[in-house]
Order: structure tokens, then C-alpha cells, then sequence
């Protein structure tokens, strides 16, 4: 009686875990919008690596002297983050929010399984009514990476405009 | 009438003869320069932590306030984003800063204030907070580190001039230099992403003839000197919290 309820059991898990795999598959990263991500990590402001890996931290070090000390630099601010990458709109034009796939911190999150709270408070998009020139493109002034001395900037090749002009491919599923 | 005839005439002939920004008339005849953002409040470099060396406040002369402070409450909202929550009661929802209207009951006599969080020197609802996110800075301002709020609402309690409400459900898309959302307390942060660049708060901006703001500690700045002169009321002074918000002609 025993083995043939444990038996009846272990199919239907075995179904369901069949089921989960079939709807979890974690999004390859050709699905994912990272054409315009991967063009701006490289004026990101850490190495890409240090980025992915330590961000959370890099992000809670940053709040607590904002809020409290009214440290309000550019460096490892969230604002800055979204600002740099994140568009406004999806490709049919419509508001992009978190909870979209190709939110630039989602296309990461959903893949890890991260769950993660910035967005109830936060914008999570720029406001581009705010600052038109919100989105800093490859060499423009408006990147905080070049404070340094704007005129020394180099300026983009040809090959990195096109990169960032190219259409977004595989965003919206 | 007559009167504000008489001022509208001086402030524009002052403004001709020493072209000075914005000239708010208190009291008499008495004549005083508000703070303006490129004087009074300096813009703090933006990598150095805000210090005691300044306590921010203001002086609200409500007979100046045609409206009873309806713009200025207006422009907290739009600076903030608060007040259009659409699932909260009228009780639940976001109020910053609200027009107060007030009838003495022997006299009959009324008059509306704009009422916000007061940044009260000895501010009790930072005493009761369990858990530091109720917090004064360095420079005075109250607000609520929302990282570590808990929502427990002990603060809300705890403030003698209801000035804070809690969010109810959930937002989207706030302003990037003001982040709120379901779960936590806010009240007037004094726009404190504006004066950390050096500019003035949304609601003092709308009501320049009216608002003096500026740093308490120093004696010579244009709200000492206004206070110095004329006074400034404090809500409920009997409780001897010392607030960085105060009023004249209530
Ligand atoms: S007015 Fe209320 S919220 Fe503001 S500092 Fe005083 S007690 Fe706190
Ligand atoms: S609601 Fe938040 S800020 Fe207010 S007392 Fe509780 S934890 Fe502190």
C-alpha cells in the first residue's frame, strides 16, 4: 500500500517537475535585449565583472550616504544606473516597467531568480520630459565618466555608433 | 487694498533701483530680501557629507498667503508626485503638506496655513522609531530613510502636527529625486534633493513674496533677520520642539 502510494507520488512530482522545466527556462542571452548594455559597460563605472558581481553592495553603500550624509554624486548611484540603461519605452512604444523582460535589471534578475524590491520606490525608467538627453550615449557629454575633462573623451568609432543604432533584436516575447 | 497697492508700488521700484530678485515685505514697512538660491543657500559639493554648521528653515508669513498656502501645497505635489493614489480612502492618502484652516470661536475670526512636517529641533518622531529610520540630518531636516523603515506608523503617532501618512498601495513610475512607495512613512523632506544642490524647496519657490528660507544658525542670514525682527510663531510652542518651520500674522 506504502510503495504504491509513494510510487503514485513519484510520478506526479516527476510530471511536475518535468512541468517546471518545460515554462522555467532560463532566457538565453540571445533573447535578451543586451546589444545597447554591452556597448555602454564599457564606459560603465566599474570593469563589468565588478559590476556584476558586486553591485547590491556598491548600491547599499551608496544609499545609506545619500540619504544620510546628502552624498549625492553620480558614482554607483542608482538613478545614474537607470539613466545610463534603461530606455523608456518598449519597442511599441508603450511605458517600460520592472516587471517587463527587457528592463535592463530584469533581463539579469529573471535569469538568476533574483527578487528584488528597488522598483517599489525608485523609478524604474528615466524621465525623459525631466532630461531629454537622459540616456547617455556612446561618447556623449552627458556620461559621468567623462568628468575628468569632456573635450578629452574620445569619440565614438564608427563601429560603436552602429552598434548602439542597431535595432534591438529579441527583446519583447 | 489700498495697501497692497502701496507695496506692489515699492517692490517694483526697488526692484528698478537695485535689481533685487525677490523682495518680501513683512511686518510695516519693513523690507527684506528672501533667500535667494544662488546667495543664501550655496550648493554643497556633491561628494561632502552635510554638516550641523547649518540648520535649514523658513519663515511663512501667512498674511502674505492669498491663497492660504494652496500653491505651495500644489507645488509639493508636483515636485513629490504625492496625492493621486487611486485605491486609498481620502483618510489613507499622501499628505505632505496641507492647507489648515483655522476659526477662532469666540471671533469668529479665520485663517488658512500651509502645514508640513515642522523639522522639529527635538523631533519625537525620531524618539520613537524602532528601527533608526525616522531620522534627523546633520543639517536639521527630518525625514524617513525608507531602507529601513518598517511601516509601524509609531512616528505617525508620535507627531503632534499629523505630518505624516503612510502609502497604502502600490506606486509607479515616481520621480527619480524622490522615491516612495507602498509600505513605508514620508512626510516633507524639506526637498532635500534640491537644497543639497543648492536650491530652494518646491513650495518656497511657489510662494517667493511669502516663504523666507534659509540657515537658522546663522545670524545674519535673511530668515534671522526676519525672525529677529518680526518674530516667528512656532504651532503649538508649548511643546518645545524647537521647529525649523515658523510662522508670522497666526
Ligand atoms: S513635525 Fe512631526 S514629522 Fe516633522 S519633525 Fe516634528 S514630529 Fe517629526
Ligand atoms: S513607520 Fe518607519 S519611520 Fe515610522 S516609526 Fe516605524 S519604522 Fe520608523
Amino acid at each position: 500500500m506504502t510503495s504504491k502510494l509513494s510510487s503514485v507520488f513519484l510520478a506526479a512530482t516527476l510530471a511536475f517537475a518535468t512541468l517546471l522545466a518545460g515554462c522555467g527556462k532560463a532566457p538565453m542571452e540571445a533573447d535578451l535585449n543586451l546589444a545597447t548594455a554591452k556597448a555602454k559597460s564599457e564606459q560603465c563605472v566599474e570593469p563589468e565583472n565588478v559590476i556584476r558581481t558586486k553591485h547590491m553592495d556598491l548600491l547599499m553603500h551608496k544609499r545609506d550616504a545619500t540619504v544620510i550624509e546628502g552624498i549625492r554624486t553620480t558614482q554607483h548611484s542608482l538613478k545614474e544606473c537607470i539613466n545610463c540603461h534603461v530606455s523608456t519605452t518598449k519597442q511599441d512604444g508603450t511605458p517600460l516597467h520592472y516587471g517587463d523582460k527587457e528592463h535592463f535589471c530584469t533581463t539579469c534578475h529573471v535569469a538568476v531568480g533574483q527578487k528584488i524590491d528597488c522598483f517599489q520606490c525608485h523609478a524604474d525608467r528615466p524621465q525623459i520630459d525631466q532630461d531629454p538627453n537622459y540616456q547617455h550615449t556612446v561618447g556623449s557629454a552627458a556620461g559621468h565618466h567623462f568628468t575628468q575633462g569632456v573635450t578629452a573623451a574620445a569619440a565614438p568609432t564608427v563601429a560603436e555608433i552602429k552598434m548602439v543604432a542597431q535595432p534591438q533584436q529579441g527583446a519583447a516575447k | 487694498m489700498n495697501q497692497n497697492r502701496v507695496y506692489e508700488y515699492r517692490r517694483n521700484f526697488i526692484m528698478s533701483l537695485g535689481g533685487v530678485a525677490a523682495v518680501g515685505v513683512i511686518g510695516s514697512g519693513f523690507v527684506l530680501q528672501t533667500a535667494s538660491a544662488a546667495g543664501e543657500i550655496a550648493a554643497k559639493p556633491a561628494d561632502q557629507p552635510v554638516t550641523n554648521a547649518k540648520r535649514w528653515g523658513m519663515l511663512i508669513d501667512v498674511t502674505k498667503l492669498t491663497d492660504g498656502g494652496a500653491a505651495m501645497v500644489a507645488a509639493c505635489k508636483q515636485e513629490h508626485g504625492w496625492g493621486d493614489e487611486m485605491h486609498s480612502a481620502d483618510a489613507q492618502k499622501a499628505h505632505w503638506s496641507r492647507v489648515v484652516k483655522v476659526t477662532d470661536k469666540l471671533t469668529q475670526n479665520s485663517f488658512s496655513l500651509p502645514v508640513m512636517c515642522q523639522h522639529c529641533e527635538k523631533p519625537p518622531c525620531v524618539d520613537v522609531c524602532p528601527t533608526g529610520a525616522s531620522m534627523k540630518r546633520a543639517d536639521g531636516i527630518v525625514q524617513v530613510n525608507k531602507h529601513i523603515c518598517i511601516g509601524c506608523r509609531y512616528c505617525m503617532m508620535a507627531c503632534p502636527y499629523k505630518a505624516r501618512s503612510f502609502v497604502h498601495e502600490p506606486l509607479q513610475d515616481q520621480k527619480p529625486h524622490s522615491p516612495r512607495g507602498m509600505g513605508t512613512v514620508e512626510s516633507c523632506n524639506m526637498c532635500v534633493h534640491r537644497i543639497d544642490e543648492g536650491r530652494l524647496p518646491a513650495c518656497v519657490e511657489a510662494a517667493p513674496d511669502a516663504v523666507i528660507f534659509g540657515d537658522l544658525n546663522d545670524p545674519n542670514s535673511a530668515v534671522s533677520q526676519a525672525m529677529k525682527t518680526v518674530g516667528g510663531k512656532q504651532i503649538r510652542a508649548d511643546l518645545g520642539l524647537n521647529t525649523g518651520v515658523r510662522y508670522h500674522g497666526i
